[in-house]
């Protein structure tokens, strides 16, 4: 058990250090030069070979790797991650004032279509064969396949332009609306979003949930429960708690999908979080602010892993309570 | 319970899905080769006048600049399938090498290689993909390249565990000891058993390389030249193509198509891994009203039960049906048992035993169904009672005693809590019933400081007390004891033996012990029958059976259980299942 613990928290201080190692790495490795990746594209196209070194020389970037990666690593441990070339603020102050919307959006997202895609994939297994599972497996499999991104113009279409219910842009109202009234207001703009991200996700947990209680409907148990004497009730549960076991390891891992996920929805909604703050960094070519994003996402994405581990052994007994298993 | 049925691979559903997505690959395949002769005009130049609606020409119209939207469709199919599976070959085929390397060679690179695939795997792959995007550029090969370093660990994780498996086959062991060359064993055993899964892996990595270059191409990361569905989309987001009508031919039409691609790689890879993996096509129907039993015996005379018996059984018939045929595992079975007596059950594995074991209880599901006969207990019939009452029988009139050293308690909760629950059915008082259920643990021999324990805490042969606490704990009239001792050694199998005697005792409850040992049963139970293929083919006092066997069926399992005691008395091997 102590010794699980321990390896799985040497892989996660591994994934860090492969993220910030990537980080550091990638404008080194790619095609062009550093000073491409530091300065706004119209001034880095215009400047001289002279100011070329001098911009180099400032950075730090003329000495030997092993001191730049030093260097990076104390201003990463001082919580320094560069400027950002489009706002030309800091990068950390630029994340922290996204990193709230996405972290509801994704959270929100999360619950939701665990919730939802286990509840759907219990039906369908308990109803495995049938008509009613055929359908329910169909339907989910193809909205699971519809693209964020469509399907998000799809709901702005519907119930943004034809509709007019909702709003389309941002998270925040334009109007002064303060108190109640503003987060009533925000509500109504994360709904569309929200509901685009569930969907894009819900396939997968629904796979997993109707697999696994699948799996579990072919266990002794279910049967000696059946033969105890219980209701189709205390059947069901008796099954669906060992169900439970693996959608919850797959539901915090998926987080890594679902914040990618982030990132076209918030796209196509204008909603400012990460995501849509990547796709602006793309655009806008600000390389500080584009790795800032990915190693702050790359830490939410370790940490949710390490909240699934510790909450795992609460899950199965047999992880939990190791005992020794006599034949 | 070795007498269900098998299944063939895949269920309809699943077959039907994986037609369904090859169709859709083919056709997008289709407009992907002719694209040349579908469309009119160059996808990627303009060639009419702005926002077209459709028309002959431009069967999707044009887009702001003129570019023809059909034009785009049809050449995009080139791009998302090129990518697609271009990306998913590379990854699979890095996956596949890194398997056989770190699982077929293992030695130093083993471990290195596999902390690598589970850090690929650790990252959020979809953001990675952006991050290499945007230092890297923007053509195609550099799609490609840049969604199979991030796709490779997948497929080289699950063919891993695979080709770890495979290696300790016994011809591959022996052609590997016989100094057969590694590429020889890989090239003529290992990877041709890798295929199917390296199959529905591709499938899968393709389905998401796919949406990885449409993401890709809508966030503007995609190769300028060359317009994709993604691309399509990104500049009708880009220029707010919704907020006039050309929203119906500029958006619904890529973003259908790639739906349609990959719907068509979803279904077709869920065919692929349905009939790779046998639970999931495992149909046991769920508990609760259940379609009628065919060949109803509302024909048969409404006998009342003979007297003097507690359970008696008349002429049952159940058949497993698959596709293919149908075969009669209980043929015609009849037997009376009487209060307070034992009555063995012996049969090799697959004799119907354990078929005839679920039918008196209600238990059968499809494929198998009774055909006929009657099972007649206290005076009714159990094949009429359906649904609720069937379970209101079950546990507190007949109960069972399943092979526990398999895996018959739930995994996730205390065995205390597991006999609370069966002795809660006649106690609606919570607090008793958890009194009861610490009596009947202790009854059977479960010290108190081991109730709260969870099955794999205990041994064998503590599990298999748990259950016949459980069996007992609403005093049933019958106990169907399915294998009560496979499994266990010997002393253990004698115990086990002792309490259903006591038991017997204690409650004057009928036991129906089950087993495949002719020995063992004979040495406990009143009466013996022999099964075989269905039937009984022999009865009477188990020491007139062992001493004297009339059928040449009990003669062999005498032999055989001889043979076996003979050769090793120590533990026997697990059978009957």
């Amino acid at each position: 058990m102590l010794l699980r613990s321990l390896n799985r928290a040497l892989g996660y201080v591994g994934v860090l250090l492969a993220a910030i190692a990537l980080n550091f790495a990638l404008p080194r490795l790619a095609p062009g030069d550093a000073v491409d990746y530091l300065l706004p594209p119209e001034v880095a196209g215009e400047i001289t070979a002279a100011e070329r070194e001098r911009v180099l020389s400032q950075y730090g970037l003329g000495e030997p790797a092993p001191v730049q990666f030093w260097r990076y690593l104390t201003n990463l441990a001082t919580g320094d991650l560069g400027v950002s070339v489009r706002y030309a603020r800091p990068v950390t102050e630029v994340l922290g004032d996204r990193v709230g919307w996405t972290a509801l959006l994704v959270g929100g997202a999360l619950v939701l279509s665990t919730v939802f895609g286990t509840l759907l994939g219990f039906y369908s297994a308990w109803r495995r064969g049938s008509t009613a599972d055929a359908g329910t497996l169909t339907a989910v499999m193809v909205v699971d396949a519809m693209p964020p991104f469509f399907l998000g113009l799809l709901f702005i279409l519907l119930f943004s332009v034809q509709l007019e219910w909702l709003p389309i842009f941002g998270a925040l109202p334009a109007s002064g609306a303060g108190g109640i009234g503003l987060v009533l207001e925000a509500g109504e703009r994360l709904i569309l979003p929200l509901v685009t991200l569930t969907l894009g996700y819900l396939g997968s947990v629904y796979l997993v949930a109707r697999a696994s209680l699948v799996g579990e409907l072919q266990e002794d148990y279910v049967l000696m429960a059946e033969a105890k004497g219980l209701d189709a009730r205390g059947v069901r549960r008796h099954a669906q708690r060992n169900a439970l076991i693996p959608i919850a390891t797959i539901t915090l891992v998926g987080l890594g999908t679902l914040v990618g996920g982030a990132a076209v929805v918030e796209t196509v909604f204008s909603y400012p979080g990460l995501g849509r703050l990547i796709y602006e960094s793309v655009l806008a070519r600000d390389y500080p602010l584009l790795q800032g994003a990915f190693l702050l996402l790359a830490v939410g994405v370790v940490l949710a892993n390490l909240v699934a581990d510790l909450l795992y052994p609460l899950l199965d007994p047999r992880v939990r309570r190791p005992g020794a298993r006599v034949g | 319970m070795s007498d269900r049925g098998t299944q063939s691979a895949g269920t309809r559903t699943g077959r039907r899905l994986g037609r369904v997505g090859a169709v859709l690959l083919l056709v997008a395949a289709l407009a992907a080769v002719f694209a040349p002769l579908l469309a009119a005009h160059d996808p990627s130049a303009p060639s009419g006048a702005p926002y077209q609606p459709p028309s002959l020409s431009f069967p999707l119209g044009t887009d702001d600049i003129g570019h023809d939207l059909f034009a785009q469709l049809v050449y995009g199919a080139r791009i998302s399938l090129t990518i697609g599976v271009a990306s998913a070959v590379l990854a699979t085929a890095i996956g596949l090498a890194v398997a056989v390397v770190a699982g077929y060679f293992r030695g130093r690179v083993e471990g290195p290689l596999m902390r690598l695939v589970d850090l690929t795997l650790a990252f959020p792959f979809f953001v990675l993909v952006i991050v290499l995007a945007a230092f890297f550029g923007r053509s195609l090969l550099i799609t490609v390249g840049v969604i199979s370093a991030v796709l490779w660990a997948k497929p080289a994780r699950v063919l891993y565990s695979d080709v770890v498996k495979v290696r300790e086959f016994q011809h591959v062991t022996a052609a590997r000891a016989m100094g057969a060359s590694p590429l020889r064993v890989l090239g003529r055993h290992v990877i041709p058993r890798l295929a199917p899964l390296a199959v529905s892996q591709f499938v899968r990595t393709a389905n998401v390389a796919v949406f990885l270059e449409s993401a890709l191409a809508f966030l503007g990361l995609g190769d300028p030249t060359n317009v994709s569905w993604g691309s399509m989309l990104f500049f009708a987001n880009a220029r707010s193509a919704f907020l006039t009508d050309v929203w119906l031919w500029w958006i619904v039409p890529p973003g259908l198509a790639l739906t349609a691609v990959l719907v068509g790689f979803a279904f077709l890879g869920y065919a692929i891994e349905e009939r790779a993996d046998p639970r999931l096509s495992g149909r046991r129907a769920r508990p609760g009203p259940r379609r009628r039993d065919a060949g109803s015996t509302a024909a048969e005379p409404a006998t009342p039960q003979a007297t003097g018996t507690v359970l008696e059984v008349r002429e049952l018939t159940v058949r497993y049906r698959s596709e293919a045929h149908a075969t009669e595992a209980v043929a015609g079975v009849s037997m009376a048992v009487a209060p307070g007596r034992i009555v063995g059950l012996v049969g090799e594995s697959g004799s119907g035993k354990s078929t005839l074991a679920l039918a008196l209880l209600g238990l059968l599901r499809p494929p198998a169904e009774v055909l006929g006969g009657r099972i007649m207990l206290g005076g009714r019939d159990l094949r009429t009672l359906r649904g609720p009452e069937g379970a209101r029988i079950r546990g507190r009139e007949i109960a069972l005693v399943p092979q526990g050293a398999m895996s018959a308690l739930n995994p996730a909760y205390t065995v205390q809590r597991q006999v609370t629950e069966a002795a809660a059915l006649t106690r609606p008082d919570a607090a008793a019933a958890a009194v009861r259920a610490r009596e009947l643990l202790e009854q059977v021999g479960i010290a108190r400081d081991r109730h709260g324990a969870f099955p794999h805490e205990l041994s064998g042969g503590m599990r298999q007390r748990v259950l016949i606490a459980m069996a007992v704990a609403n005093e049933p009239r019958v106990i169907v004891a399915d294998e009560p001792a496979t499994g266990l050694d010997v002393v253990t199998q004698a115990r086990i033996m002792k309490l259903l005697l006591d038991l017997r005792e204690r409650l004057g409850v009928s036991v129906v012990l089950i087993s495949h040992d002719l020995p063992l049963v004979a040495r406990t139970a009143d009466e013996l029958l022999v099964m075989q293929a269905g039937r009984i083919v022999e009865t009477g006092p188990p020491e007139a059976v062992a001493r004297e066997p009339q059928h040449p069926h009990t003669r062999a399992l005498l032999t055989a259980s001889a043979g076996i005691r003979a050769a090793s008395p120590a533990p026997r091997p697990v059978r009957g299942r």
